[in-house]
């Protein structure tokens, strides 16, 4: 057996439905959670475990198109794949739009499905990726100080010291001193790096 | 009258002397007869004295001014005498005298008359001297000595004029005439109301020149409007020719004509008949003598009356009335009197007349004539003609009602065979059959096949025989009516259906034994009830159709789940079996469940098939509960896209019963789908469907469906179930119909109400069948 993938969670009103999807996808390695009512899959799943959700796009009481709604509205970035009877292109279209990473149709191959699964998990991947990758860049500007803060917004909007100096009525040494902080405590060798940094962390420069 | 008393005196005296010389026995004998017979004769003389006033006659003197031509003064002079003759009580003696004064007025004619008069009366004694026209008045005045010294006079026949000209003594009295030329002017202008000119006509005789000055006078007095022409003085043919040249819008007035201008005499009543005559225009008179001559009318009384009057007051003066007591009166007799023949000649209109207007000389008809015989005669004919009538009525009549009888019996042959309908009667005891000949051609019997009881047994159909024959030996049986239907073999093999309506004769007890009905062709009603039948279950067929339809999408669906299912435990089991050491366990799994997955999509497509099989109605067992759940299953997908929650309350003690499921299902899909679009504008949470089934005291199971939507308006309520009613944007309008008529013919009912709290409840009702358990 291979090892562990990540974790589909199912979600289906049909019990033969979701017992044969998720005996499919154990079988190729992936931990499966099924749930039978959306409501259910709303209140006890673990956003934090990684992997993507399979959907079946008409429940009783809250369809797959709401249930991603719902998650998205929570916060929740994990990728959805839809599972259709009718597909419709409607539908369809509107849950690509929130942002599906597949609308399948019933019956579905396994092909299909497994495929869509395996580009939900990159996507889910790279998406927790990235979010850890800002979480460290924010906890590096986070140890700056607000002065050093303010002198890097001037830097990174490409000011020289002495126009700095004059701008925030101190002496130019002051500020060579500041800048020089900021780039230690950022682990940054040029401006360029710097400016590159503060792009990824949403910061934006100084206004004139 | 003393004298015959004194006369019958002396006679008795003599008769007492006779009796003198007579030798009777003594002196005493002789006194005594004589006193008796004195006293015989003195009273015997005052009787006779009594009598005699009776006896002695009354004489009364007629005196004409005329002569006896003329007829007026003849017509008086009748009248007088008839009148005085009827009335008086004492014996009268009339004589009459023509004094012919009028046409004699010199005084040696008088007095010659006068002498005439003493000399023929001399020994005379006159109580009463009439005298008739006025020229007699002086003529008594001056020889009233020559008659008897004081004797009263009565008159007739005076104007008023001449009344009041001449100074009468107290003791001549009379009746005065009074004319009045300006109404019979009138009475012309009335029948005349296009008159243009009036023609006065007089004579020239002195008589007449009095006559044409009063009328002169009465006619200026009046001032009438027509050109007035007085024609005096004419010479009698003058005349003539002069009023045959009239215009007839003249009224021609003729007064009279005693003489013409040449002094020729005349009787003016003649003259006025030739006037009448010869004239162009009508003419009117004064007098009534004129009536009958060819005039139209006058203004008059009648000569008779003027004598009648005259002989009353002669009456009263014979009868010792004091004559200077008696004024003259006015003779009342005065009338408007028309000649009806004379006016139909000149065209004159009877409603023009006057009012009391006195109509002379009317045709008299036969019926004046001869009043009783007409009667009578009128009377039989009459009688005779009602008899013959009757007779002929009767007659009519009776062959009327055969010819209605004969017509009626050939309309209701002709209308029984036009309706396919044949009669027919039957006696049991005699087994004798009366049929019309209809029945032989609805039984496709040839001509030469008698109509009897074995003939019309044996075309009907084998298997409907026993039958039709209980059905009529039961309605002999129990006196009443019976119908059954029948099918005829045909010679050509075809079947047709005859209806057979029987009615034993139970009012009558002479018939007990009979029975009469008719055949009826019903086989196009047959062949229209099947057809409408067919019908039926193809347009029941078309709804479920319909009903699947629309809700394709969602069977679809759950058709679509279990192979879902179904690929993806496959292809779960194809991979495990790719494993090394495949997990056998988990495979034999997946495949158990591929087999109940597929069990489950056939189920769903055999219910589909059995819905939009066209079949034929079945009876089999139903558990009305299983068709709700599959009911709820199959619209399950359409349920959860409509996001309505469906709940069901079924009883776990339903008696089972006949039924078609299919239709059943048909109904109860209906009264789902109903429910669910009932709710469109229901809000998303609380959209709920309730179904539910329970058993009734009464035998019947109930099922019910229960909706959240804005329920039913009474109009709706009393219309759902009209062909074609409905609510819906897209409805067709026959659901509830035709689930009706599925119901109905389950023999159970479909009931629409509203709940309480809101929301319709549509269900039906469906009788149990015990016996089907029993029979399990």
């Amino acid at each position: 057996m291979t090892e562990s993938l990540s974790t589909v969670f199912l979600v289906d009103d049909d019990a033969g439905v979701l017992k044969a999807l998720s005996r499919l996808l154990r079988a190729r390695g992936y931990d499966i959670k099924v749930f039978t009512s959306p409501q259910a899959f709303l209140t006890d799943h673990d956003a934090s475990i990684p992997g993507c959700a399979v959907l079946d796009v008409s429940m009783p009481g809250l369809d797959g198109l709401e249930l991603q709604q719902a998650l998205t509205a929570g916060g929740s970035q994990r990728p959805v794949i839809f599972l259709t009877g009718k597909g419709d292109i409607p539908t369809s279209v509107r849950a690509m739009r929130a942002g599906a990473i597949d609308f399948l149709t019933k019956p579905v191959s396994d092909a299909d499905l497994l495929a869509a699964i395996t580009r939900a998990e990159k996507d889910d991947a790279s998406t927790r990726h990235s979010n850890a990758e800002l979480d460290q860049i924010n906890a590096r500007f986070a140890i700056l100080t607000p002065r050093e803060r303010e002198v890097m917004t001037h830097v990174v909007a490409g000011r020289l010291n002495k126009q700095i100096a004059g701008d925030l009525g101190t002496v130019e040494k002051t500020i060579k001193v500041h800048r020089g902080r900021v780039m230690e405590k950022l682990g940054v060798r040029s401006v360029a790096d710097l400016v590159r940094l503060a792009e990824k962390a949403g910061i934006s420069p100084a206004k004139l | 009258m003393f004298y015959l008393g004194i006369r019958l005196l002396r006679a008795g005296s003599n008769l007492v002397r006779t009796c003198d010389r007579v030798d009777w026995p003594g002196v005493r004998y002789t006194r005594i007869l004589r006193g008796a017979f004195l006293l015989i004769v003195v009273t015997f003389s005052l009787l006779s004295a009594e009598s005699r006033a009776n006896d002695v006659p009354r004489r009364v003197l007629i005196l004409h001014s005329f002569n006896y031509t003329f007829p007026a003064t003849t017509i008086v002079s009748e009248a007088i005498r008839k009148r005085l003759l009827e009335r008086s009580p004492q014996r009268l003696e009339i004589e009459a005298e023509y004094l012919d004064l009028a046409r004699r007025p010199d005084e040696a004619h008088a007095l010659r008359m006068a002498n005439f008069l003493r000399e023929k009366y001399a020994n005379v004694h006159f109580d009463l001297v009439v005298v008739i026209g006025f020229t007699g008045i002086p003529f008594i005045q001056k020889y009233r000595d020559v008659v008897g010294p004081g004797v009263p006079v009565v008159f007739s026949d005076v104007t008023r004029a001449t009344y009041e000209a001449i100074k009468l003594p107290s003791d001549i009295t009379g009746i005065i005439s009074e004319y009045y030329p300006e109404k019979t002017l009138a009475l012309a202008e009335g029948l005349q109301p296009g008159a243009r000119r009036l023609v006065v006509i007089g004579g020239s005789d002195s008589l007449d020149r009095r006559w044409r000055e009063a009328a002169r006078k009465a006619i200026e007095a009046r001032n009438p409007k027509l050109e007035t022409l007085y024609w005096f003085d004419l010479t009698y043919d003058a005349l003539l020719v002069d009023v045959s040249r009239l215009p007839s819008d003249t009224i021609v007035m003729f007064l009279t004509f005693f003489s013409d201008s040449e002094g020729k005499r005349f009787i003016p009543r003649d003259v006025a008949a030739a006037v009448a005559k010869a004239s162009a225009a009508p003419v009117y008179g004064l007098f009534e003598t004129y009536l009958g001559t060819g005039i139209v009318g006058a203004y008059t009384y009648t000569y008779e009356s003027l004598g009648t009057a005259a002989a009353d007051m002669a009456l009263e003066i014979l009868s010792g009335t004091d004559v200077t007591k008696l004024p003259p009166r006015a003779n009342p007799m005065l009338a408007f009197r028309v000649d009806a023949g004379v006016m139909d000649r000149w065209g004159l209109k009877q409603r023009n007349l006057p009012p009391d207007s006195i109509v002379l000389f009317k045709e008299p008809s036969l019926w004046d004539e001869h009043r009783n015989l007409v009667l009578a005669t009128l009377f039989v004919v009459g009688l005779q003609s009602l008899l013959v009538a009757a007779l002929l009525f009767q007659r009519r009549r009776r062959r009327q009602a055969e010819i209605s009888l004969k017509e009626s019996e050939e309309r209701m042959t002709f209308t029984a065979a036009s309706a396919n309908i044949g009669l027919w009667q039957f006696d049991r005891a005699t087994n004798e059959v009366w049929a019309t000949e209809h029945c032989r051609a609805m039984f496709g019997l040839p001509g030469d096949v008698p109509l009897t009881r074995d003939t019309l047994v044996a075309a009907i159909y084998p298997e409907d025989r026993e039958m039709a024959i209980g059905v009529l030996r039961g309605a002999i049986a129990g006196h009443q009516s019976a119908v059954t239907d029948v099918r005829v073999v045909l010679p050509d093999g075809r079947l047709r259906w005859v209806r057979v309506r029987a009615r034993a004769r139970a009012d009558d007890p002479g018939a007990r034994n009979q029975l009469s009905g008719i055949f009826v062709d019903i086989t196009e009603q047959k062949a229209a009830e099947s057809a409408a039948e067919l019908q039926r279950e193809e347009v029941t067929h078309l709804m479920r159709v319909s009903v699947l339809g629309e809700l394709s999408g969602a069977i679809a669906h759950e058709v679509n789940q279990p192979l879902t299912a179904i690929l993806s435990n496959a292809q779960a089991a194809l991979y495990l079996l790719t494993q090394e050491s495949p997990n056998l366990v988990e495979v034999r799994e997946a495949l158990q469940d591929i087999v109940q997955e597929d069990n489950r999509a056939g189920e769903v497509v055999h219910r589909l098939r059995s819905l939009l099989k066209k079949g034929e109605t079945r009876a089999e067992p139903i558990d009305v509960n299983e068709l709700v759940n599959q009911t709820t299953t199959l619209l399950r997908s359409e349920m959860i896209a409509r996001q309505i929650v469906v709940d069901t309350d079924l009883a776990d003690d339903l008696p089972a019963m006949l039924g078609d499921p299919v239709q059943l299902q048909q109904v109860l899909l209906n009264l789902v789908m109903n429910a669910m679009d009932a709710m469109a504008s229901t809000p998303v949470g609380r959209r709920l469907v309730t179904i539910s089934t329970r058993a009734t005291q009464a035998g019947t199971i109930e099922a019910l469906v229960r909706d959240r939507g804005p329920g039913l308006t009474p109009v709706q309520g009393s219309r759902l179930f009209e062909p074609f009613y409905t609510t819906k944007e897209h409805g067709l309008g026959l659901g509830l119909t035709i689930c009706s008529t599925i119901v109905q013919a389950h023999g159970g009912k479909i009931t629409l109400s509203n709940h309480d709290a809101g929301g319709a409840i549509a269900g039906f009702t469906l009788p149990a069948q015990e016996f089907m358990v029993a029979a399990q």
